[in-house]
């Protein structure tokens, strides 16, 4: 009942980590570009504050699930695991953006790409969800 | 130092966001994509809370030059909907719904997510690995779209063109050039056309290759001296392109200020549908400098 307001708090959060991010490192926060541009190269050369944003990024949910716990309910099918991280982490460099790039990023600056990968994805994911969990009830 | 400063603060934040909005919940992210089932839509909150300071932020970050801590801010957002986009938005939307993890609640909830999560951040990671293979091999069995090469002579020793690829190089060699010029900041194109990537494809062929990077409405007195630098030095014609071959053209007009009447200044350049009418008072007052 309260997952509204908590909805709405996080988000506000993570837009002022946004505007943090654009206003003082003159950058667009994207989670699936930080962590990409280090594991494949193309990000090397500004390597300490992408480590230092993640360091914060997986850091203070460390902290805090350490006072209110933290708990996933990650599906326990290994193969959905592995083939949903490979679809991940190749669909958001293919597409150069991921939730919060394209989705909070692109959609505030009304950037068409940032609406159309955001339209997709979302489309992609109910309609996968409609599939796979409705129809034939496998996730 | 406040630089990594800000990114810890903004990464914290962002962290400390996705935990309290409950996206680091696969069930509610799962539960928002689920249409025909128990709908949650806590995710479309969280979206708009987030769009709401971002938006403010863009707003602000329009109005400055550089960032508050005199770092360069992203450029504007002028790249179109490609295939790319389109291909790869489907595929991460469809891992998106599998799991109920995106990037960022992957690496927030791996200290809690335990081996499952782990073992999707390393998948993830290994995706985002092949990915930019994956997107060679897709552009190369398509032509690019991307490329709007065309060669606009201004003087039989300087050219300009709109933005061009890799693939456009070995015709500007054949034209004769030995020399090309990026007048283009990389912020506002893809990573495939970016300088170190165009540099390497342009040096393999022989040629001599400079980034000069122009701000749109923002030309520095060093990009004008740089070219002319670029032109003096160079042992042949010279090709520089940008977004539509405007700002190659404006510095060619600026170096050239006193050298040549700025009416043939202005002139040459219409030829090609370029207006630098509007420049005709900065042209005058530079070759005024020099005199």
């Amino acid at each position: 009942m309260m997952d509204w307001f908590w909805g709405l708090a996080g988000g506000l959060m993570i837009g002022s980590a946004g505007a943090v991010f654009l206003l003082y490192n003159g950058r667009v926060m994207g989670a699936s570009g930080i962590i990409g541009g280090l594991v494949d190269g193309s990000g090397w050369g500004n390597w300490a504050e992408r480590l230092t944003f993640l360091a914060g990024l997986i850091g203070v949910p460390y902290l805090l699930s350490l006072l209110i716990g933290g708990e996933t309910h990650l599906t326990s099918n290994w193969f959905v695991i592995v083939l949903a991280g490979l679809l991940v982490g190749i669909g958001t460099r293919l597409a150069n953006g991921c939730t919060s790039g394209h989705g909070v990023c692109g959609i505030s600056r009304l950037s068409w790409r940032g609406i159309v990968a955001t339209l997709v994805y979302v489309g992609a994911g109910a309609l996968t969800m409609a599939l796979l969990r409705q129809l034939f009830g496998v996730i | 130092m406040r630089r990594y400063g800000y990114a810890l603060l903004a990464g914290g934040l962002f962290g400390a966001g996705l935990r309290l909005s409950g996206m680091t919940d696969t069930l509610k992210v799962q539960g928002f994509l689920d249409l025909f089932g128990a709908w949650d839509p806590t995710l479309a909150f969280v979206m708009g809370g987030a769009i709401l300071p971002m938006a403010a932020a863009w707003r602000v970050a329009s109005k400055l030059d550089r960032s508050y801590l005199d770092l360069a801010l992203p450029g504007p957002a002028t790249r179109g909907i490609d295939r790319n986009l389109v291909l790869g938005s489907v595929l991460f939307g469809m891992g998106w719904a599998l799991a109920g993890l995106c990037p960022g609640p992957a690496l927030a909830s791996i200290s809690f997510g335990g081996s499952g999560g782990l073992a999707f951040l390393l998948a993830m990671l290994v995706g985002m690995i092949v990915a930019p293979s994956l997107r060679r091999r897709l552009d190369a069995a398509r032509p690019s779209p991307r490329s709007k090469m065309d060669i606009r002579a201004l003087t039989p020793t300087y050219a300009v063109s709109p933005q061009i690829d890799p693939s456009d190089l070995p015709a500007i060699k054949a034209a004769g050039f030995t020399t090309v010029i990026d007048n283009r900041p990389d912020g506002e194109i893809p990573a495939d056309l970016h300088t170190p990537v165009m540099q390497a494809a342009a040096e393999a062929l022989g040629l001599t290759f400079i980034a000069n990077p122009v701000i749109g409405g923002a030309m520095t007195m060093e990009n004008i001296r740089m070219q002319a630098e670029v032109m003096a030095n160079a042992t042949g014609p010279v090709f520089a392109y940008c977004a539509s071959g405007n700002r190659c053209s404006v510095v060619w007009a600026m170096m050239n200020a006193g050298e040549k009447p700025t009416d043939d200044l202005i002139a040459t350049p219409a030829k090609f549908g370029y207006n630098l009418e509007p420049l005709r008072g900065q042209i005058d007052a530079l070759a005024a400098q020099k005199r």
